[in-house]
């Protein structure tokens, strides 16, 4: 079975900086390297894509894949921080795992990141919103 | 080739939260299926941020009225893995019969519906009827049918009193007895095994891309049960089995929650024999968070709930991830749905666990040429379950 030590040993050269905790690794990967890091994740591990988590910091927009090594219950976190804050884009990782598509297009919509090559890049949640709602999750935190 | 589109939804008694679906059909044949969100977005991971840790609490357990307990141990899972906080082994015990017990009238509630849903009534009030004594026991534990309030960062904060544990296995004695006619009765049903065998079938692969939890990944053949996979509070303390079925269909699906049911009954007996004499707190002292992240988890009836916190060492988080196990096995349907008869499509929507009410909901069809008539979905449903019971029956 694929373990921790196997991922850091493939993936270790993608890793910027990363914290391991107990049962989880969270580590910071750049935007192009997010696919190999994913498919990777995805493919090889056989982890499953539980959710993403998307914010805005001091430095700029970031977003959090989590990924559950379900046979071990361990989670692998990979963390990419855009600091331009007018134009965040990211590369789309729904091609590669059908089950991001909801979650990128809600990211998309609530905090204004483009996902490059998302199938299907429209808004979920807030399209038909009498208000016209838009980048919610921003406003409070204006750049 | 004329194709016809029919609306289902928003508001549809079927579905656990509003959502709108979009069914092509061809002749009797649903060819596409589209998924419309967001009606009900109630800004949760918003208010939580402007509240303390024990408010979070409190909050995320208004996001389900069925799985009301789920959200809860997940948020406390995900504070508590911020400083990797322990809880007492009392604390663990009650967390785990709570949640154990919610499992089996969510099981009982959604097996009720099903097959209210395809005219077998006689299951619908077997099931609920055999719901309500966990009711009860839920209010002998926490004061309320639903919206238990138990959870703490650190514990719960109600204890289960000793003295009223036997007058509760007696109660689990009877529920046992009854849910195993019920599973029985139903796994034997040759018109149940004809309306559900085979019916909007979820294939392994497509589970696994859309990444599906709960009954409707493992009725698929996927594995995933976080009980197993990372035994928090008492679940690496008792025994009980993961239920994998191999299928997919909706009668997989049914098999698994039986099943699951009467795994989650030999659970609840064992934290109630545990807590006669567990000694010791219920809750330890948290007194503050540090600044970092935390994960938690919880397989809830319907699959693993999801929550993220970061904290920034206040007493309040800064950001709150939720995400539901329907978030993600709702877009199984576009694989579950296409191919399948229109009469089919009602189940299969259901078999990922409908929540509220049992109305009969008329949908809206527009044909061809943009002309709405009106078709009950509910009504061709039970007319396919009749028509089976003839031909079995005679």
């Amino acid at each position: 079975m694929l373990d921790k030590e196997t991922f850091l040993e493939e993936m270790g050269q993608r890793i910027r900086r990363g914290v391991d905790k107990k049962g989880r690794l969270y580590f910071e990967v750049a935007g192009e390297d997010l696919h190999e890091v994913v498919k990777y994740l995805f493919h090889t591990m056989g982890c499953r894509l539980s959710t993403a988590t998307a914010m805005e910091t001091y430095h700029g927009l970031e977003v959090l894949y989590h990924f559950s090594h379900d046979p071990t219950g361990q989670y692998y976190c990979p963390r990419v921080v855009m600091t331009d804050k007018k134009n965040p884009r990211l590369n789309s990782i729904t091609p590669i795992i059908k089950g991001a598509e909801w979650i990128e297009r809600e990211m998309s919509e609530m905090l204004g990141i483009t996902f490059d090559g998302h199938p299907r890049p429209e808004r979920l949640l807030t399209r038909d919103h009498p208000k016209g709602l838009d980048r919610p999750l921003r406003l409070r935190r204006p750049s | 080739m004329i194709k016809t589109v029919i609306p289902v939804g928003p508001f549809h008694p079927l579905l656990e939260e509003a959502e709108y679906f979009t069914l092509t059909v061809d002749g009797e044949t649903v060819v596409d299926i589209d998924l419309d969100i967001g009606w009900m977005h109630r800004g949760h991971e918003y208010l939580s941020e402007g509240k303390t840790f024990t408010q979070s609490i409190y909050l995320v357990e208004r996001i389900c009225g069925i799985c009301s307990t789920s959200h809860p141990l997940a948020c406390s899972h995900a504070i508590e893995d911020v400083d990797n906080i322990e809880i007492p082994p009392r604390a663990a015990y009650i967390r785990t019969l709570v949640g154990e017990l919610e499992r089996i009238h969510s099981h009982l509630l959604w097996l009720g519906l099903a097959g209210h849903f395809i005219g077998y009534d006689t299951l619908w009030m077997w099931a609920w009827r055999y719901r309500e004594p966990v009711l009860q026991m839920f209010e002998k534990i926490s004061g309320n049918r639903n919206h238990y309030g138990m959870l703490r960062v650190g514990g719960v904060g109600r204890d289960v009193d000793p003295d009223s544990i036997s007058g509760l296995l007696g109660i689990l004695d009877e529920v046992w007895r009854k849910i195993e006619m019920v599973a029985r009765a139903a796994g034997d049903d040759p018109v149940l095994k004809a309306r559900l065998k085979g019916v909007g079938v979820l294939p392994k692969q497509a589970a696994v891309d859309y990444c599906a939890v709960g009954p409707t990944a493992r009725a698929s053949g996927v594995p995933v049960d976080v009980r197993k996979d990372e035994p928090t509070d008492a679940y690496g303390l008792v025994e009980f089995e993961k239920i994998v079925l191999q299928n997919g269909d909706v009668y997989d699906k049914l098999v698994v929650r039986l099943l699951e049911t009467l795994e989650s009954i030999k659970i609840v007996r064992q934290c109630l024999e545990k807590l006669k004499t567990a000694p010791g707190a219920i809750l330890n002292d948290v007194k503050e968070i540090s600044a970092g992240e935390g994960i938690g988890r919880y397989e809830a009836p319907r699959g693993e709930v999801f929550h993220y916190v970061r904290t920034d060492g206040t007493n309040r988080p800064i950001r709150h991830k939720v995400r539901a196990p329907s978030y993600v096995n709702i877009p199984t349907f576009a694989a579950s749905c296409k191919g399948i008869p229109v009469a089919d499509v009602l189940i299969t929507l259901a078999s990922v666990d409908p929540c509220y009410c049992c109305t009969e909901r008329a949908v809206r069809m527009v044909d061809s040429h943009n002309l709405p008539f009106r078709i009950d979905l509910a009504k061709l449903s039970r007319e396919k379950t009749e028509r089976i019971r003839r031909e079995i029956h005679g």
